[in-house]
This record gives structure tokens, sequence and C-alpha cells, in this order.
């Protein structure tokens, strides 16, 4: 896949795992697991982006002695999902024209 | 490898990022190994999920740009005291011609990538004039009346040699290009690592 789309692919992932409830980092992976193969070092790097691009913040909170963290989406990042199901209409959209062709 | 271990050897292989991000990343491995073993593996195991350290460092390479990792490493530098100045200015016939030098040969090294991309594309020009220049004699002969079998049979072994150095072309460029990518890959991990 090309990269640039793989990157937008990947971000739109990581909000649908915190989509419904707060996440934290390894159970993003393992509840993407199935779709896609996410290093800690890819996730990380995604997290990051999509914080400073404020469509999630982050909040640590105390569990069984040490800390972890939540990652809670923003509605700017609920909104990032939206979009990118209507970009993803337009592609289908292209898809079956190209179909068609055959 | 225990989880302490693992950190500090991570720490160790991050030292060219700034100090908060290496504490940032070295947290969420930590977290990361963490949850893995309330899960029920052993220390042992949930350290090999995560991968090596190397593998770290390549992935943080691919995804942070050059001119971030080059700023950052700018930045990090103590400022200049007067007379640390004052020598670099006096030194400058030193260490100027020995700044040029090294800039040639790494660029002269750079292009020596590209030598295999020059060559089959030269290889290409030439057999591409050479079916030009083949068919047009050809031609001419023809019409003359007395076709001249020799540049004919040139130019069709020209177009077969062409067919076959395009191909050549086309993997001399991926192969470069590829060597290309690792090499800058390199570069920005041996800068994540910061040990120059």
């Amino acid at each position: 896949m090309d990269a640039q789309l793989k990157r937008g692919v990947l971000d739109v992932c990581v909000l649908a795992a915190i989509k419904n409830e707060d996440s934290y980092g390894y159970k993003i992976i393992k509840d993407l697991s199935p779709i896609v193969e996410l290093s800690e070092s890819t996730l990380y790097t995604i997290l990051k982006r999509l914080e400073t691009a404020g469509m999630l913040v982050v909040r640590s909170t105390e569990f069984e002695g040490r800390l972890r963290k939540y990652y809670h989406i923003t509605p700017r990042g609920m909104q990032r999902i939206l979009d990118f199901k209507n970009e993803w209409k337009e592609i289908m959209d292209i898809y079956s024209f190209i179909g068609k062709e055959d | 490898m225990t989880k302490q271990e693992f950190l500090t050897e991570l720490r160790r292989n991050l030292n060219g990022l700034p100090q908060e991000e290496i504490e940032d990343r070295m947290n969420f491995y930590e977290e990361m190994i963490n949850d893995r073993m309330d899960e029920g593996k052993t220390e042992e195991q949930a350290v090999a999920d995560i991968g090596t350290t190397d593998e770290a460092v390549r992935t943080i390479a691919s995804q942070t740009k050059m001119s971030t990792l080059v700023k950052e490493k700018m930045r990090t530098r103590r400022s200049l005291t007067g007379w640390e100045l004052l020598l670099i200015v006096l030194a400058f016939p030193m260490w100027f011609p020995l700044l040029m030098v090294a800039l040639s040969i790494a660029f002269t090294i750079y292009m020596m990538t590209w030598v295999l991309v020059i060559a089959t594309y030269s290889a290409e020009a030439g057999l591409l004039a050479g079916i030009g220049g083949g068919l047009v004699v050809f031609i001419c002969s023809l019409m003359e009346g007395t076709p001249d079998l020799l540049v004919g049979g040139g130019a069709l072994i020209c177009i077969g040699g062409a067919c076959l150095v395009a191909l050549l072309c086309v993997l001399a460029t991926k192969v470069t290009l590829k060597l290309n990518k690792n090499i800058f890959l390199g570069i920005k991990s041996k800068i994540i690592k910061g040990r120059n």
C-alpha cells in the first residue's frame, strides 16, 4: 500500500479503536491486531501525531500501582472518522467505475 | 532480556533524541511490557514481543524527518564562548579546506551509488541513437533501390538491445533508490543513537 495512504488509514484505525471507550496502548494494539499489525514504535508515532492534531487527549490514570496512559477521542477526532468515511465513499464510487471498464 | 535491561539499552540507543522524548518513549515501552506481563506473559516473553531496540530505532528513523533530527541536534548544542568563537575564526584557513575535502568525498561516494543508473541510461541513449540513425540510413538506401541490409540488421539488433537495456535501467534505478533510502535511514538511525 502507498505509504501516505497507509499512514492516513492507520490514523483512522487508531481513532476507531478509541471511539467507543477510552483505551490504552496495549489494548489498542490488541484490538487492531485482527486487521492490522502495529508495532509499538509505530503506534507511539501515530498517537503523538493525533494528539498534536487535537484529535485525542491523553490522561494518566493509576492502575495497579503504576501509571497507565488512556487515550480519549475529541470531537475533532470523531470528525476525522466521519470525513474518512465520506472520502471512502468517493473512492468506492471510483472503484466501481474502474470495475465497470473491464 | 529483562525489562530493565531492555529499557537501559533503549535509553542508550535513543541518546540523540530530546530528553523529554526519550522519557516519554521509555514510559510508553515500559507500560507496554507491564501490560503484557499483567496478561500472564513472563517478563522474557513480554520484552521479546516488543522486538529489539534496533528495530525500534529503525522505525523511529523512518518516521522522523531528517530536518527535525538535525534541528534538534543543533538546538541542544551549547552556545560557544567568545574564545572558542575567536579560535574558530582564526583557524578558518585550516578547517575550511578540510571541510571542503570531506564534503567532496561524501559527494563522490554519494554519486558512486548512481553510477550504475548513469551507465545503463547512457547505454540506452546510445542504442536509441543507433536505432534512429540506422533506420534513417536503411530507409534512404531502400528508396535508392539498394537496401543496405547490414545497417538494417544493425538497427534491428539495436532495437532488441534497447528493450533489454530499458529493463536494466528500471532495475538499476530501483536498486539505487532502495540503496539510497537505506543509507538515509542508516544516517538517521545514527543521529537518533547519538553516538558520534
